[in-house]
């Protein structure tokens, strides 16, 4: 019997160790915590089939290869782990660390390891036993934690931004609030005295006031107000408040608070800059828009522009009609056509028009768009310009410029004539005496007795006054020639424009098409710029002149020749050259004009000669004439 | 061409030349001629009691020719003007001529025209000298009357007979008569038609 019972109890002992090692190994797969042996005598180890399953590897009977075991924990680890181990040999100290394990598959874990060492009576350790458990989850939680809150902070700190809360267990300022106004975390949030002082004395009244009624009423805010920190420093804080209430029942408030400074400032800034842009707008009468011209949509129109077109810069949004319609009538056309070449082509634009406000008053206005080609099509911006007070301007400068171009040729008309008249009366008197002298010769030997005596004395007198009449004419030759030489380099071109706009009238005057077929970068000539303008006035007059009544067209060509010389033509349809007396024109006192002095076209001859150069006319193979020029460049620049 | 002895040609040109030719072309027709190099040298000196003309520049240094024709008639100096200029135009001539110049003549001139010119100022001259020594010598006459003959006298002219000069003047035609007689003879009238002219000539000048 009691063998029997032994071995029925040895029977019931086995099943319920089996058991249990059963539970124990549940208990350990569910809790992902393993337990290990080590003989320290044999240095053989014994892990349990969690130990493997945490390390990644098949449960198997028999001991665990230690060089194994130190190869799967982490590299970074290793040392430590073996340390650990020794130093708890060597002392009363239990080891409880946690450390990695690379799985073969590579994969990490992180363990938590403790163990117990186990001595004889004489206090040698012979055994190790420990639990390890795979603590990576819960430390992946930890860890994911830590970064969210180091986030919030960090978020907090880059905002500018802090949350508090105020409600039964207390009073909560976030870190950073405490950075926003200045004060050390250490102390604490300050009580209510201790927050209104920080408040910008201006500001302080009415935060007051706010923080009374959320009180009273329970209610939030959002206000923007100045704070002075303990340093001096003031800061722009924006304060949101919003009442915390559960299941309708007050809890507290929940809040931030978030330093604008920066914003404030540059709100302030753009505030100044706008109004300072809007003063220079009106001063200068340049507005600014933006809009597209083929929906019509105006997205931007400043005060000026309004006001350019007469609007009140107050009212709202002024339709695209409204501005499009005070444009004038006659200009309208034109306008719409160089606007709509644009938005088709995509191009800027440039436009000048004229407008009438609903005051009646007519203003010149400028446009330039910009094409935005970043936008849809028709996206235009750009500014509108009252160029009424320049238009003006010009128009006056124009009118002076006629005059004074009317004046200028008026008075070298003017000056011929007079010269003439002079230099007629002048010459006149030698010449009368001359004639008087030898009159009174002829009657002396005509006589029936011949007064010899007289006779000669009147030839004498004849000779004398013929000489004066002679030397008369050089000194009128020798007073031009003292004004003469004002040599200069002349830009012959620029010389046949200027004549061109000094005849403008003539030329309006007898409905003359003008051509100028002027060849580019001709060099300059030295030159006296007065005579050329002469030469050329002279021509170009004739050639008006010529050119009566009949189809006008007045062409003149420059051109630079092979042998160093300029070469201007002067073409007109006129009449053409009298015939077999093509080169007594260039006589002086011929004239084909009933006002022509006959002086012209020889004074010109003697002009360009003294120049160098050569003037000749030709009958074109059409009608009219052609009168050239020849200028020297290479010679008179060397001189 | 009929030469006038003793006729004096004044000749007014800034010019010594112009002077000087044609001073020398009236010496080849016998005419003593006066050179002034300006208006003012003229008008210093007496014009003579004898036939003369002048031969005037237009234009001249500070007093011009036309200028120097005004002030003369404004002294009631009757002297024949020629014009010459080098320089003339129509209106000029024209104002000059209707002032009662003989001639305008631009210069150069042909010396014929300049001495036919000359010649016509010098009878001008004559026919006016005549005129008005004629004029002073009917003064005289006129001046010779008694009252009462310039009263028949204007009666005898207005055509009244001596009946009708005698009732109007309240005398007896026997005096009315004599009285009659003295101003035809103090008058040197042949006729009373010739009275008439007088009388006439006499009211002209005097109401000059």
């Amino acid at each position: 019997m009691a063998n029997e019972d032994v071995q029925r109890t040895l029977e019931e002992l086995s099943r319920d160790l089996q058991e249990s090692k059963a539970r124990l190994e549940e208990a350990q797969r569910i809790a992902h915590v393993g337990h290990y042996y080590w003989n320290l005598i044999a240095n053989r180890v014994l892990w349990s089939d969690e130990l493997y399953r945490i390390y990644g590897l098949s449960p198997q009977k028999g001991p665990i290869d230690m060089a194994m075991v130190r190869e799967m924990i982490h590299p970074e680890d290793r040392e430590f782990v073996f340390r650990t181990a020794e130093e708890a040999l060597h002392s009363e100290a239990r080891p409880n660390i946690e450390h990695r394990v690379v799985r073969p598959d590579g994969e990490v874990r992180i363990v938590h390891a403790m163990g117990t060492v186990k001595r004889d009576a004489s206090g040698r350790p012979y055994e190790m036993f420990g639990a390890v458990q795979d603590i990576t989850d819960r430390k992946r939680a930890e860890e994911t934690l830590q970064q969210t809150q180091v986030y919030l902070r960090e978020g907090q700190r880059l905002a500018h931004m802090g949350s508090w809360a105020f409600n039964d267990s207390g009073h909560y300022w976030a870190e950073e609030l405490y950075q926003i106004f200045g004060l050390n975390p250490e102390n604490g949030a300050p009580t209510i005295e201790q927050y209104l002082a920080l408040i910008h004395p201006q500001d302080r009244a009415s935060v007051s006031e706010t923080i009374q009624i959320m009180y009273q009423q329970h209610c939030g805010f959002d206000i923007t107000k100045r704070i002075v920190r303990p340093d001096g420093q003031m800061r722009y804080v924006r304060c949101v408040a919003n009442p915390v209430v559960e299941q309708g029942v007050f809890k507290g408030f929940l809040g931030t608070a978030i330093d604008v400074t920066e914003q404030e400032i540059l709100t302030q800034e753009l505030r100044r800059e706008r109004a300072y842009l809007t003063e220079a707008q009106s001063l200068a009468h340049l507005g600014s828009w933006a809009c597209n011209l083929v929906t019509q949509k105006i997205f931007h129109s400043s005060e000026e522009n309004a006001r350019l077109y007469g609007f009140d810069p107050r009212e709202e949004a002024i339709p695209f009609d409204r501005f499009y319609n005070t444009i004038l009538t006659e200009d309208e056309p034109a306008l719409r056509a160089k606007l709509e070449n644009a938005i088709r082509t995509g191009a800027d634009y440039d436009v000048e028009f004229r407008i009438q406000r609903t005051d009646g008053a007519i203003r010149f206005m400028r446009g330039i768009g910009h094409h935005n080609p970043s936008q849809e099509d028709g996206e235009y911006l750009g500014i509108t310009i009252d160029i009424t007070e320049r238009k003006r301007a010009e128009e006056a400068r124009e009118k002076l410029r006629q005059l004074e171009a009317d004046l200028a040729h008026m008075n070298r008309v003017n000056m011929m004539g007079e010269l003439a008249a002079a230099l007629a009366h002048e010459i006149k008197q030698p010449i009368t005496a001359a004639v008087t002298n030898a009159g009174a010769c002829l009657r002396f030997l005509e006589m029936e007795r011949p007064d010899i005596l007289e006779a000669r004395e009147a030839a004498s007198g004849t000779i004398g006054c013929a000489t004066r009449a002679a030397e008369i004419i050089d000194r009128v030759r020798a007073l031009f020639k003292k004004t003469a030489p004002q040599r200069e380099a002349v830009n012959v071109n620029e010389l046949i424009r200027e004549i061109a706009l000094l005849l403008q009238n003539e030329i309006r005057r007898h409905s003359v098409a003008v051509h100028l077929g002027l060849a580019e970068n001709l060099p300059e000539v030295m030159a006296d710029r007065v005579q050329l303008q002469q030469v050329l006035m002279n021509l170009m007059l004739n050639a008006i002149e010529a050119m009566q009544g009949v189809s006008a067209h007045l062409e003149i060509n420059s051109q630079q020749t092979d042998d160093g010389q300029l070469l201007i033509a002067v073409s007109d349809t006129g009449l053409g050259l009298p015939t077999a007396r093509a080169e007594q024109i260039f006589d002086a006192f011929f004239t084909t004009k009933p006002q022509g002095t006959g002086m012209g076209l020889a004074i010109s001859r003697s002009i360009v000669e003294s120049h160098g150069g050569r003037l000749w006319a030709s009958s074109n193979s059409g009608r009219g004439a052609t009168f050239r020029f020849t200028l020297p460049y290479e010679e008179s620049l060397r001189t | 061409m009929t030469t006038q002895a003793g006729a004096t040609v004044f000749i007014v040109d800034d010019d010594a030349d112009v002077r000087l030719s044609i001073q020398r072309l009236l010496k080849t027709v016998g005419l003593r001629a006066e050179l002034f190099a300006t208006a003012q040298d003229f008008l210093r000196r007496n014009i003579p009691d004898a036939p003369s003309c002048l031969v005037l520049d237009v234009r001249l240094p500070e007093v011009g020719g036309l200028e120097v024709q005004h002030k003369l008639a404004a002294a009631g100096i009757n002297i024949p003007i020629i014009f010459v200029t080098a320089h003339g135009d129509i209106p000029m001539s024209v104002k000059a001529m209707k002032s009662g110049a003989v001639e305008f003549l631009t210069k150069p001139f042909r010396d014929q025209d300049l001495l036919d010119a000359i010649q016509q100022a010098l009878q001008r001259d004559q026919l006016a000298r005549r005129q008005q020594s004629e004029i002073a010598e009917l003064h005289e006459r006129h001046k010779s009357l008694t009252a009462r003959e310039r009263e028949v006298m204007e009666l005898m002219v207005s055509g009244m007979q001596t009946k009708q000069i005698a009732s109007a003047l309240g005398t007896s035609e026997v005096t009315a008569a004599v009285h009659r007689g003295n101003v035809m003879r103090k008058m040197h009238a042949g006729t009373p038609a010739e009275l008439g002219s007088m009388v006439e000539r006499l009211r002209l000048s005097s109401n000059r």
